[in-house]
This record gives structure tokens, C-alpha cells and sequence, in this order.
């Protein structure tokens, strides 16, 4: 299996602590300052109080794959023929579900992932960034 | 919506090819010059154009159309299928019923090969940026892959089940000279199409496209003294859910539940018709797993059981629910929605030769388009 080499945009700075907080092998998440009700992704305005800022809570690093799919041809832009397979899984932490993190599945010799598999995080670097990355937990 | 008094009575296309050497405006030109002499109408009569947020905007078209004279235009703001097969339809009923106009062009086109392809109206999206494309999860056969996935987790789903939707729309290509891949398919030839996402080949998703369509809409009425068939539009319903298109294919709480039930429902009450009524049906095909959720939305079957209704043939040449019968997105051209509209209309004017469905009265078209969903029931008179 291989990675995706691909580093985020970063259009803005909205979403650098939440890879500030793999860095730490922390999984975090937007939430609203005020009444801490979480939003994800983080948007704009949030709609709960509008003058509230985004904080970022530490959530479990433990969670569920909601789905997944094994990506045989990269659609980014560039060649990343030599990427490929990888498996992309939509996780939801067991703190806050029907949220999806979009994240890559660390599959030990022979595994595959399923729709409902425990995982726990397990943040892996591509290049000089690092990547949300999950792992089945026995 | 109250009932309609509006009807399609001119259609016009280009050539579907994998890459036009005519740039966009030129196909989106030559489709509505088409649509209007369809018509029988002339440049001069074209009251009214309806756009697309995604297309050229609409004095740029009426500029190389030479459309010089007043006309009423509008923009539709939802995606893809929802667009040129729904919401654009009830916008013109407002217009023609508001007395704003009397003859609408709506015209819509696609370049894919156009750079960075059809991917990129995701990856302009900054949150998409910065989560998915690091992780590779990018561009729309990814997107509906895991929604496949997930549909057979909670329902079950064969390779056989899977690969029949394909096969289906390929059958019915073949009866199409003007469809982008016309050449049979068979399950071993499926299994030859390369893996892209799993569970989706190639063949599972829709095809890359140049091309454009257009349609003419006026009253009901002033149909009658057109040279053809008056095809109404009796039933229209529109559905949203509330995630925008940056959100929609991963946060929506539940993936497969795309808002086509509320505009089915809606279109059945204003048509005053069931499922049972449908003679057959077009349904928007981005990728096999649209089609199979859709069937299910406009009742063609239980929920869970789309895939199941696909493999045992009843969608095919000659079954009992003919389903995209000019090959749809997949085989005869991806032109979002609007080759799907113009086909239903050309079944129910029986102008279609070989792939003629016998007796075509009634046309349900099932039109995808991000977070909306639209569905129109289309009669001859
Ligand atoms: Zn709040």
C-alpha cells in the first residue's frame, strides 16, 4: 500500500491546529467557544453564536469507519501513479459521532477495511506533513 | 408546485466526444440554434433563456446567439441534474406564467476536457483542500465509491448486482449511434474495465464529456401550433438537504440518503400519478450507485432492492421499466441531466427508431445535483 503525497492547501490558517494536534498525536476538533457544541467541518460562521470563535477540543482517538473506499487511481492533480493503492476511510470518534474525518487506513499485512471496524488513531507522515491515519484496534 | 401548463417543444444537441476541439460557448450555441428550429421557432422569438451558475452567463450566450431583442433570464443555482432537469423547468413555469415570457431556451453544456477536469469544481473548495486531497480523497468516483461501500454494508451488494447497472445503460448505447460507447458489454468485458475506487471501474462511472443540450419550454397552449408532439410537464418536485457542496458527501448523517424521496413525492402529487404510472424512466447516472439509490427514490422498488430490480433486467431493452434509455451518463454522454431530459422527450414524441419504447407516455427523470434532487414526470398529450 502506498501514501498520498499531496499537502494541504492551507487557503487560510482555519485548519491548522487540527494538524497541529496530529502532530501531538492528538485527534482535535472545531467546536463553537461558547456553547462548545461541535462543528464539523469548521465553517465560516457558526450558526449557534455567531460572535464565538472555533476552539478545539481533544476528542478520543477512537472511533468507527463509516465507510471507505481503496483508491487504485489518484484523481489529484499531478502524477501520483506511484501512490497508489490506498485505502481512504470517513472515521467517526466514538466522542462525536456522524462527524467524518476523511483519513488513511494503516492496514497490517493482508487487512482491509469494513464499514463498522474499530480504529484508533495512528497519524502517519507523508513527506514533510503528516496525515490523519487510523489503525484497527484488535 | 400548483399544475403545470408549460411543455417542452424543441430539443437540440451537439456531438458527445471525449474532447471537442469547439470550446464550450460554441457548443452551447449549436445545441440552442438546434433547439430553436426543432421548435419551429426563429432566433427572433426567444423570449426568455435560463442559465446555469456554472455555465456562461446568459448575455455572453444571447451575444452569440444574436438574441438582441428583450428577454427575461434567469439562473439556476443548484448543481448538475437538479439544474437542467428540474429546477430550471420550474423557474420557466414562473416566468411563462407570470406573463414574463412566452418561448424559454435552456441550454447547458460540459467541457471535461477542459483543465483540471470535472474534478476541480471540488477542488476549488478550501475545506476540501486542506481534509480530503492530503488524504487522496478526491474527486467524485472516491466520493461515490464510499457511498457504495456503505450501501453494501447496510443492504447487501453483489459484483454481479453492481455490474448491472452498467450493463443496462450499455444496452440500451447500443441502439444509440449518437451515444459516446455504443460497443456491446458483457460481464466479462465489465470485469476488463480498470478498478478506479473500489468497488467503482470505469465503467461504473459516467463518461468525460464535451458536449452541450438545450431545450425550448413555452405554454401548453401556444404548443399546440408547434410542429410537434406536445410533451407537458406534469409532475416537478425538487429536494435539498441542508450541507453544502463542500460537505454534503461526507457529513450527511447518512450517506445514500440523497433528498429524491421528497421530489418524488412531489411530483407523483402534482402529476396525481404512482410509480405505477411510469412507462419508463431516466435517471441520472453520475456513477451505477446514483442510479441504483434513484430507482429506489421514485418507487421503482423497496429501498434496498435497486440494485436487485437492475439485475434482474428490468431496466433493459424490452423490461419492464426501461431505465436511461439512450445510454445515459454512463454510455451515451455526460452532459449533466440535460441528455437525460432531451432523450425522455424524443421517447415520448416516439422518435426514437430501434430504441423506441412501444407506446411511451409517461417519462420519470431523476435529476442528482449535489445536495438537491429533482424529479419530473413528463407526459405526452
Ligand atoms: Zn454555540
Amino acid at each position: 500500500m502506498g501514501i498520498p503525497v499531496f499537502p494541504p492547501r492551507f487557503d487560510t490558517d482555519l485548519l491548522k491546529p487540527f494538524y497541529e494536534g496530529l502532530e501531538k498525536g492528538e485527534l482535535r476538533m472545531s467546536a463553537c467557544s461558547t456553547c462548545g457544541e461541535f462543528h464539523w467541518y469548521p465553517p465560516e460562521i457558526l450558526h449557534c453564536h455567531p460572535e464565538a470563535k472555533i476552539d478545539w477540543r481533544t476528542i478520543s482517538p477512537e472511533g468507527v469507519i463509516y465507510s471507505f473506499t481503496t483508491v487504485t487511481r489518484s484523481l489529484l492533480p499531478g502524477d501520483h501513479r506511484d501512490e497508489v493503492p490506498f485505502t481512504v476511510i470517513l472515521v467517526e470518534s466514538d466522542d462525536v459521532p456522524n462527524a467524518r474525518i476523511p483519513s488513511i487506513f494503516m492496514a497490517r499485512e493482508g487487512q482491509e477495511a469494513e464499514c463498522g471496524m474499530r480504529v484508533r488513531l495512528s497519524p502517519v507522515q507523508a513527506g514533510e506533513h503528516i496525515l490523519p491515519a487510523f489503525e484497527a484496534i484488535d | 408546485m400548483k399544475a403545470s401548463m408549460v411543455a417542452i417543444t424543441g430539443v437540440g444537441e451537439t456531438e458527445y466526444v471525449r474532447a471537442s476541439q469547439n470550446s464550450l460557448m460554441h457548443m452551447l450555441a449549436e445545441a440552442s440554434r438546434k433547439a430553436i428550429t426543432d421548435s419551429g421557432l426563429k432566433i427572433s422569438d426567444i423570449d426568455g433563456v435560463i442559465g446555469n451558475r456554472n455555465n456562461h452567463s446568459t448575455d455572453d450566450l444571447c451575444f452569440n446567439l444574436g438574441i438582441t431583442q428583450q428577454v427575461f433570464t434567469a439562473v439556476t443555482d443548484v448543481a448538475g441534474g437538479t439544474a437542467t432537469t428540474g429546477a430550471a423547468l420550474q423557474l420557466a413555469q414562473l416566468a411563462i406564467d407570470a406573463g414574463l415570457a412566452k418561448y424559454i431556451l435552456i441550454p447547458y453544456g460540459i467541457s471535461c476536457s477542459a483543465p483540471g477536469g470535472p474534478y476541480m469544481f471540488h477542488g476549488r473548495e478550501p475545506l476540501k483542500g486542506d481534509l480530503e486531497m492530503p488524504v487522496g480523497y478526491y474527486g467524485q468516483p472516491s466520493y461515490f465509491a464510499a457511498m457504495t461501500n456503505r450501501y453494501r454494508y447496510e443492504y447487501g451488494l453483489t459484483d454481479e448486482e453492481l455490474a448491472s447497472v452498467a450493463l443496462t445503460h450499455r444496452a440500451w448505447a447500443t441502439l444509440n449511434p449518437d451515444a459516446q460507447k455504443n460497443q456491446p458489454m458483457d460481464y466479462d468485458e465489465y470485469l476488463k474495465s480498470p478498478m478506479i475506487s473500489t468497488p467503482l471501474r470505469a465503467a461504473d462511472c459516467c463518461l468525460m464529456t464535451d458536449g452541450a443540450g438545450a431545450y425550448i419550454v413555452t405554454s401548453t397552449e401556444r404548443a399546440r401550433d408547434l410542429p410537434h408532439a406536445t410533451v407537458t410537464v406534469a409532475g416537478l418536485g425538487i429536494g435539498t438537504n441542508p450541507w453544502p457542496q463542500s460537505m454534503v458527501l461526507t457529513q450527511n448523517p447518512n450517506l445514500l440518503n440523497l433528498p429524491g424521496r421528497k421530489s418524488a413525492a412531489d411530483a407523483y402529487k402534482m402529476a396525481d400519478m404512482s410509480p405505477d404510472d411510469l412507462d419508463l424512466a431516466q435517471i441520472y447516472d453520475c456513477f451505477s450507485i446514483s442510479a441504483i439509490l434513484q430507482s429506489e427514490m421514485l418507487g421503482l422498488c423497496e429501498k434496498g432492492q435497486g440494485a436487485k430490480f437492475y439485475h434482474a433486467g428490468h431496466g433493459m431493452p424490452g423490461g419492464k421499466m426501461p431505465i436511461n434509455t439512450s445510454g445515459g451518463h454512463m454510455s451515451g454522454g455526460y452532459v449533466p441531466g440535460i441528455n437525460l431530459l432531451i432523450e425522455a422527450v424524443r421517447q415520448l414524441r416516439g422518435d426514437r427508431g430501434t430504441a423506441q419504447v412501444p407506446d411511451a407516455k409517461v417519462c420519470a427523470v431523476a435529476g442528482l445535483g449535489g445536495n438537491s434532487h429533482s424529479t419530473t414526470i413528463l407526459t405526452r398529450s
